[in-house]
């Protein structure tokens, strides 16, 4: 279910953050529980429990006291801001980079591109 | 419960297996004993539930001694291959006495326990497989509720989905009874994520006492140019060091900053995690 | 302290089982003696030899199978000590009442056929029928037995066959001393060896002299096992 390369608590909070940018999860809807969390995943809820904190830390959550965790109203733009910001350093240099290692023209790559947005 | 172990001191005979050992564990929470064959694990757990005493130095369970004191050792439990607690006769005997000496016995829940470990009652535990006299131990274990409760490499003999059962059986006992669990494992991959706590011991002394995810922090593999990779690790705790052609790839323990990070990016090394069981591996010294 | 019930109940339904088979197998031995020879004596007198055994092996299930079973569910030695004490002296009373009904029904059975029900062997009682005084002799009989059991069983539990060394003749002396009290003479099974004490036999003193034999192996044990470790594996 996880892979080896990072932290399994940070790959949690990649999931939320991720179902919060497609929006199955909306602004000021509350998220599963460390319990649900821990044994769907089979974990420590303790682990759980910390990738919550981090994204608590981060503003995509807020926790209101003795319910449970909710996402952040904004936190959906939030990240869509920073997604945008490393989006050409993250998506668009490596691709670059593998098109020019494999030997794909650049010109190929922005006709394929602008035939999808089409 | 809250374990404080202070320069524990086990020897049999001329055998030192426990060696000035000290720790503390933090109630309800699952910590993970890990060693090699020999280090101690069960000596260890066997002082903590007062089937043995120690030769010296103390062990306090919320800050009481255990040996002899049965207002601790009432709350505790220890399920070893040994089987003290299911060699009785029938599975049903095991549980008929489990009933009575345990306070916090919960019959219902063993009896879903052996359903989905496919025991009878009417078992010999004696005829039992090997798997199956585990899942009997691991029914009175979880069933028993003890506030500290403490498994020894209880799943041997069990088959994957047996294992799988009773890790699933365990975390959502433990989710619904938060309680202090303790369990030695060989088989780091398959139960590590289950561990809040992980303490590793070798030789009887102890090697390293962390939550999970700062031991998990602490090692990094560092992939790149061997001179590179020289240079880098250089001062730095080298577990491991492997090289293929003009590339070498070495295992670190200790956490590295944020400087130390940049400066491994602008050699060209490529830093990955390590997984419990490498560091496992090689905290406690490869093959002996 | 709370009631040892589980534990008495457990060995009591065991021992009653075990009884009923004994039993029905000593009436088996009666009918073939009496069809293929001629009975002359009660069979259940000399079957009686058997019994002893069987409580001597309970008192050392006692130590190898339930103390670990205690400790390992969170109770002390000393209330395990406490509970092997009470259950060996009820069971040994228990056990005593069951050979009480072997003689009873063995009267019974040879009454309605006819055979002689004749003592052979030294006792306390001069015929079957003396209940109190049966009873008293097994009883005695029973509380030594149970003594030396758990007391062989503790020393081999702590020290293996180190323990057997010192405490086999241990456990013989308290057998041997209510031997005497009753009037009878230990014999080990299939040997002519012969030993014995000579003390009045009069109910009063063989049962004092049982209990003195069940509280000194008693006294003995919990010295072995008030910081016993538990063994780590099943041999």
């Amino acid at each position: 279910m996880f892979d080896d390369r990072s932290p399994i608590y940070r790959q949690i909070a990649e999931r939320i953050k991720a179902d919060v940018l497609s929006e199955t999860l909306k602004g000021d809807e509350q998220v599963m529980s460390t319990t649900q969390y821990a044994a769907f995943y089979r974990i420590n809820p303790a682990t759980a429990a910390k990738a919550f904190q981090h994204l608590v830390d981060e503003g995509v959550l807020y926790k209101k006291r003795g319910i449970g965790m909710f996402v952040s109203p904004d936190a959906r733009d939030a990240l869509r801001t920073e997604r945008r910001r490393s989006f050409f350093a993250d998506v668009v240099d490596p691709m670059v980079t593998e098109a020019r290692t494999i030997g794909i023209p650049l010109d190929d790559v922005i006709r394929r591109i602008k035939e999808l947005e089409s | 419960m809250r374990i404080e172990v202070k320069d524990l001191v086990l020897r049999y005979g001329d055998v030192t297996a426990l060696d000035r050992l000290s720790f503390t564990l933090e109630g309800e929470k699952i910590h993970g004993l890990l060693g090699r064959n020999g280090s101690g694990k069960t000596s260890l757990l066997s002082v903590l539930a007062a089937f043995r005493r120690q030769s010296a130095g103390t062990v306090r369970i919320d800050g009481r001694p255990v040996f002899e004191n049965g207002a601790v050792t009432r709350d505790v439990s220890l399920i070893r291959d040994a089987g003290e607690t299911v060699d009785l006769g029938t599975a049903e005997d095991a549980l008929y006495f489990a009933e009575w000496l345990r306070p916090r016995w919960d019959a219902g829940y063993a009896r879903s326990l052996m359903d989905l470990f496919g025991l009878r009652p009417k078992m010999s535990v004696k005829a039992m497989s090997k798997g199956q006299r585990s899942a009997m131990g691991v029914v009175i274990g979880l069933a028993s509720r003890a506030p500290l409760t403490m498994f020894d490499e209880s799943y041997l003999g069990m088959d994957a989905p047996s294992r799988r059962a009773f890790y699933d059986a365990l975390l959502a006992d433990y989710l619904a009874n938060p309680r202090t669990i303790i369990m030695s494992t060989h088989l780091i991959q398959e139960f590590g994520p289950l561990f809040e706590d992980v303490v590793i011991i070798d030789q009887g002394r102890l090697v390293a006492h962390e939550d999970s995810e700062t031991l998990l922090s602490r090692g990094t593999e560092i992939i790149g140019p061997a001179a590179h990779v020289e240079a880098f690790t250089t001062g730095l705790t080298v577990l491991d060091q492997r090289r293929l052609g003009p590339t070498s790839s070495a295992m670190v323990y200790g956490e590295l900053d944020d400087a130390q990070r940049k400066k491994a990016a602008a050699a060209g090394l490529e830093l990955g995690p390590v997984g419990m069981q490498e560091l496992f591996i090689h905290l406690t010294g490869g093959p002996r | 302290m709370r009631f040892p019930s589980r534990l008495l109940t457990a060995l009591s339904f065991f021992g009653a089982m075990v009884w009923a088979g004994f039993y029905v197998l000593v009436v088996a031995i009666t009918v073939a003696i009496a069809t293929f020879g001629t009975l002359t004596q009660s069979v259940w007198e000399q079957a009686m030899q058997v019994p002893r055994w069987f409580v001597l092996s309970v008192g050392v299930s006692l130590v190898t199978r339930f103390m670990p079973m205690y400790l390992a569910h969170g109770q002390t030695r000393r209330v395990f000590g406490l509970h092997a004490a009470v259950s060996a002296l009820l069971l040994s009373g228990f056990y005593a009442l069951l050979m009480v009904a072997g003689y009873l029904l063995e009267w019974l059975l040879y009454g309605l056929v006819g055979w002689p029900q004749a003592l052979e062997l030294p006792h306390l009682f001069t015929e079957p029928t003396q209940v109190p005084l049966v009873f008293v002799e097994c009883l005695t009989e029973f509380l030594a037995w149970t003594g030396a059991g758990i007391l062989i069983a503790s020393a081999y539990y702590r020290w293996r066959i180190g323990g057997l060394l010192l405490s086999i003749p241990l456990g013989v002396g308290l057998i041997v001393l209510t031997a005497g009290a009753v009037g009878a003479e230990f014999g080990l099974p299939l040997g002519d060896l012969k030993l014995g004490v000579d003390l009045s036999s009069t109910p009063g003193v063989a049962i004092g002299t049982g209990l003195v034999a069940f509280v000194l192996g008693l006294a003995l044990s919990w010295a072995i096992i008030r910081d016993v470790p538990l063994r780590n594996r099943l041999n």
